[in-house]
């Protein structure tokens, strides 16, 4: 559907991260968007001349009538992307995928664990949770957020306000100590073992690079948390986003459509090709 | 129904068909035959005593196709071709392919418009293959030189003419035109047709395949099976039913094509983070087996192998995917 760039953001001091928040040519387009859109979904973004590319929505539905995606800047096509202004027209296809499926755990506490700029889909979803129309439904919610130094954690304003509210309790850590930092330290696997947020109502919605994602999930076993109870979001390369172009299976699933969030207990019975 | 096509009729009954449809069959060109047009002017090289190289896969799922074109204003569609099209000499195993890859785009999630229009506007004429070759495997992946469950027509070689058999409403109104078969060619057929079949070897059983597939997934047989592998992707382009294509932009010619792509190529499933899943033709290797003989299985309850023979006969490296199930066979 046609779409056009509404603001953009730099997100990291590095400049490698920006976030796009595109709204609708169309009303119909737009409703048709968010009435089915759910956090954790992917849209594939289109640029003529330089293709297409799939990004997880970093925005949830109540926080206004566009859809933000936070994008780092790596290739070609998220090298055009951050280079657009407000007003240049895009492409987008979705929402496409599954989601963080939330409405299976009301009355659960949720535990949000992410690191670096995979963290998007989970703000997402912790954002979506934050709707006072829906955050009565759920108990705790706990996010713990990781990146490799200050500059690259994503949504600053954001974290500073989840911070101080007391209906969402915030970790953020870095990777190594330093003078201008006066939060966690250590690596989020690490991190979440000290901080061993309780499992007996819990659910936890891990995303990361694969490193992160490997040493976490053991340690929130060991914590309690069934494989039922673990979701994560994988990433592969993708073209058409339905199913049919083959490159992003693991055995006979395919992470565009029968993804990208898959729980610990289905990734389980996949072979382990990650 | 049950008729008769003589041989010295074929060209005339090909003059008919062109009438009413776009007909398209095996053209031997030097050493390769492939799937062309059948104008008029290259009927004399219609060459229907060999399978071709090229699997015509291609009919429905060019090498390269326009999804649509850019203008000033926006997108719009590129004009699907609005003929009937008649396909002739195609191979069962070819035609089986086309029926299975009918899962991958005709599914019911999503249909894929591309190929599933130029599905409906063909009529399939599948040979039989009274003479199947040394690397022929269809019997052994649950079909056969006279499996006619993809084909609308069924044609068996019976000397100077061949038996015609209707599978579809479309293949009996393609030939009420013709003779009826008598009896005696009748029963040459189902000769024919048994002396195929008993002239294939089986080189392997499938049994418990996918189960064999998923003990060894990380068992070093998948870097033994693979070492004398280019990762040149022949075995997946010649494949009749590997579908996996690429998406890019050809901006010059204002287009978004899709092209054929390959699971061996490393490019295939690097993302752009630098990480893949797929790093070396071990896991590649690994891929292309078990898709067909494992995971197609799962999602569509078939084998997503024809038997036809092709990556064994173009490979250049050697590699034999008859050898790989039964090495798989022996080993788990």
């Amino acid at each position: 559907m046609p779409m056009y760039i509404a603001r953009t953001a730099v997100e990291t001091e590095d400049q490698s991260l920006r976030s796009v928040e595109l709204a609708f040519q169309h009303n119909s387009d737009r409703e048709r968007f968010f009435s089915g859109y759910r956090p954790g979904q992917f849209c594939q973004l289109s640029i003529f001349g330089k293709g297409e590319a799939s990004f997880g929505v970093a925005s949830a539905a109540w926080e206004g009538s566009f859809v933000r995606f936070t994008i780092n800047k790596i290739g070609v096509f998220t090298k055009a992307i951050h280079e657009m202004q407000p007003g240049d027209p895009i492409g987008m296809r979705g929402a496409l995928g599954t989601w963080y499926p939330i409405e299976e755990w009301k009355g659960a506490d949720i535990v949000v664990i992410g690191g670096g700029y995979a963290f998007t889909t989970l703000y997402a979803l912790t954002k979506h949770l934050l709707d006072p129309k829906l955050r009565q439904e759920y108990g705790d919610l706990t996010v713990i957020y990781g990146a490799r130094e200050p500059g690259l954690f994503l949504y600053k304003p954001e974290m500073k306000m989840w911070g101080r509210r007391d209906d969402v309790t915030l970790f953020q850590t870095i990777d190594t100590p330093r003078e201008d930092w006066d939060g966690l330290t250590g690596y989020v696997p690490t991190v979440t073992k000290e901080l061993a947020p309780r499992a007996d109502k819990a659910v936890a919605f891990v995303c990361g690079p694969p490193v992160m994602i490997k040493f976490t999930l053991p340690i929130l076993n060991e914590l309690g948390f069934p494989p039922e109870r673990i979701y994560t979001s994988l990433e592969r390369r993708m073209k058409c986003g339905i199913g049919k172009c083959g490159r992003c299976n693991i055995g006979p699933k395919y992470v565009c459509k029968d993804g990208p969030v898959f729980s610990l207990a289905e990734m389980g019975r996949l072979p382990a090709e990650f | 129904m049950t008729k008769i096509l003589p041989k010295a009729d074929l060209a005339g009954t090909i003059d008919q068909w062109r009438a009413e449809a776009t007909v398209y069959g095996p053209v031997r060109r030097g050493d390769i035959i492939d799937f062309q047009q059948l104008t008029g002017s290259n009927d004399e090289a219609l060459t229907l005593d060999a399978n071709s190289r090229y699997p015509p896969k291609a009919l429905f799922l060019p090498q390269s196709e326009a999804m649509f074109r850019m203008n000033g204003s926006g997108l719009e569609p590129v004009e699907a071709a609005s003929s009937e099209r008649i396909v002739l000499g195609i191979r069962p195993c070819d035609a089986r392919a086309c029926q299975l890859l009918d899962g991958v785009f005709a599914g019911t999630e999503y249909t894929d418009p591309y190929w599933s229009e130029k599905r409906r506007q063909t009529t399939l004429i599948a040979l039989g293959c009274t003479d199947p070759c040394g690397t022929c495997f269809c019997t052994a992946v649950g079909s056969g030189p006279f499996d006619d469950r993809g084909a609308d027509v069924m044609l068996t070689d019976i000397g100077e003419a061949y038996v015609a058999q209707a599978g579809s409403a479309q293949g009996r109104a393609l030939l009420s035109r013709l003779q009826d078969a008598s009896q005696e060619q009748v029963d040459a057929s189902s000769e024919a047709q048994a002396a195929a079949r008993a002239a294939i070897v089986k080189p392997f059983e499938l049994d418990d395949i996918k189960e064999t597939l998923y003990g060894l997934f990380d068992d070093a047989f998948w870097y033994d099976v693979q070492q004398p592998c280019l990762g040149c992707g022949v075995c997946t382009f010649l494949c009749p039913t590997c579908h996996c294509f690429d998406i890019v932009d050809e901006a010059q010619r204002g287009e978004r094509v899709r092209n054929w792509d390959t699971c061996m190529f490393r490019i295939y499933s690097q993302e752009a983070s630098g990480h893949n899943p797929r790093p070396t033709n071990v896991e590649r290797t690994r891929q292309r087996i078990m898709h067909k003989y494992a995971y197609f299985g799962e999602l569509y309850g078939e084998v997503g192998c024809t038997g036809c023979g092709r990556c064994v006969r173009y490979c250049p490296a050697g590699i034999d995917i008859r050898q790989i199930i039964r090495s798989s066979q022996a080993r788990g």
